[in-house]
């Protein structure tokens, strides 16, 4: 039996990261402001968004092309020839 | 560079399109041959009107996350060693620290012009011999017929498996490799000096692990972007420390590089390793005639040659249309061959069910 597309993870991831994308486009000016900040903990706010954004975002494009159909090729992990010792 | 002489630029329409096109491209060739991309997004951020270094900041910190996500995934399909991936990071941070400060230096003495014939040479020469060898590995297999067998490991990385040092060997069980750590810590630390020259280790990281370690190709690829993730992390702590990052660029290229490395991390997994060589080579071949192109108009700016202002506009022109030219390349190649690995599975199920 073929597995279900998880079209239900695509719309919450895509609504998160849509979410993300939105407060970005709309705070743009006050965002870039803070995340300029080279005072107190500020600098760390650019690795913190940029790792929330890989987490949201990610998930949204793993489930995206999960629902098209793109999927890895399972259990094609690398085979590796290994040299022949000539002992 | 403080961060108060920095002028952020506005964004328009167009800029974040060409933002996420690029950064989708520059994804698929990140998450196929582990690296690429970075290359073609800084001189693209600039022509935007983005200052160097505020670009090569944001580039830093879309690279990070876009590594996590494409080693996440690449992990899944069993490529990545993560302790080769780390013991080879340990030594390029090293290697990243020295190559900056030896950069600070040239520009010290020698100026902006100084500083980019530098960066332009260091791209000719090291990616000329190593996309050489790349690209004549992958010829010699295809001439071979070889194209549809798995990676063997090469004459050196035999050799450099072969010499047992005592307290130094290390075995990397996914590589399949067990060698001594005097090899992958010079690996590793060429792989830093360069991200710090060019901003892609990878294209020394990738081949090195190929051919003096003995990882597989798809294995070196995979855990190149283990690496990527750890340079490009300690990078943005770097920048965003001195306020440098436009997180909005870096934001709008990630959104289009995750679409694009999980598509070629996928593509990995229906393509023969040889495909990766391909890649390789090709992309950094262009890129090598790109710099080439402009190293004239920075030896001009030193005072070693001659050239009128507009052959040295035409000259910068050209030299990004091939980078993007580079970019595009690598794309298709990607594309065309996980399309002709995806047919020939799909015609395999077919006859098994017909059958």
């Amino acid at each position: 039996m073929q597995k279900p597309k998880p079209y239900p993870q695509l719309i919450a991831s895509g609504i998160v990261s849509g979410s993300l994308y939105l407060l970005l486009y709309l705070y743009e000016r006050e965002i870039l402001a803070a995340f300029t900040r080279t005072d107190g903990w500020y600098p760390a706010l650019p690795v913190i968004a940029a790792l929330v954004f890989s987490f949201a975002h990610g998930a949204f494009t793993a489930y995206f092309w999960d629902v098209l159909g793109v999927t890895g090729r399972r259990g094609r992990r690398f085979r590796w020839t290994r040299p022949r010792s000539s002992s | 560079m403080d961060q108060a002489a920095i002028q952020f630029i506005d964004l328009q329409y167009g800029n974040v399109l060409a933002l996420l096109a690029i950064g989708f491209i520059g994804g698929l060739v990140s998450g196929f041959i582990g690296s690429g991309g970075a290359f073609v997004l800084t001189p693209a951020m600039m022509s935007m009107g983005v200052p160097g270094v505020v670009a090569v900041a944001s580039n830093m910190c879309h690279k990070f996350p876009k590594a996590l996500v494409g080693a996440h995934k690449r992990h899944k399909f069993g490529h990545v060693d993560i302790k080769l991936g780390l013991v080879m990071a340990a030594s390029a941070a090293v290697g990243v620290w020295l190559g900056a400060d030896i950069q600070h230096q040239i520009k010290e003495n020698f100026g902006e012009p100084g500083s980019n014939l530098y960066v332009s040479l260091a791209f000719v020469i090291v990616l000329t011999i190593v996309g050489g060898f790349v690209l004549r590995d992958a010829i010699q297999i295809y001439r071979s017929g070889g194209m549809h067998l798995e990676d063997k490991p090469s004459r050196l990385a035999r050799w450099a498996q072969s010499i047992e040092i005592p307290g130094t060997m290390i075995h990397f069980r996914t590589a399949g490799v067990r060698v001594s750590a005097l090899f992958t810590l010079p690996l590793g630390f060429a792989t830093g000096l360069l991200a710090s020259i060019i901003a892609v280790g990878g294209f020394i990281g990738v081949p090195g692990m190929m051919y003096v370690l003995g990882a597989p190709g798809l294995v070196a690829s995979a855990t190149e972007l283990v690496i990527a993730f750890v340079m490009g992390l300690g990078g943005t702590v770097k920048f965003a420390l001195h306020g440098l990052v436009d997180i909005r660029l870096a934001l709008i290229l990630l959104a289009g590089s995750l679409f694009g490395i999980q598509l070629g991390a996928i593509g990995t997994t229906f393509v023969k390793p040889f495909m990766i060589k391909v890649v390789m080579a090709a992309i950094m071949l262009i890129v090598a005639v790109s710099r080439g192109l402009v190293v004239p108009v920075y030896l001009t700016q030193l005072g070693g040659m001659d050239l009128s202002p507009q052959t040295m506009t035409w000259l910068h022109a050209v030299s990004f249309a091939f980078l993007a030219l580079a970019l595009c390349t690598g794309g298709i190649i990607i594309i065309a061959a996980m399309l002709r690995g995806h047919r020939v599975r799909t015609d395999h199920l077919e006859k098994a069910a017909s059958e």
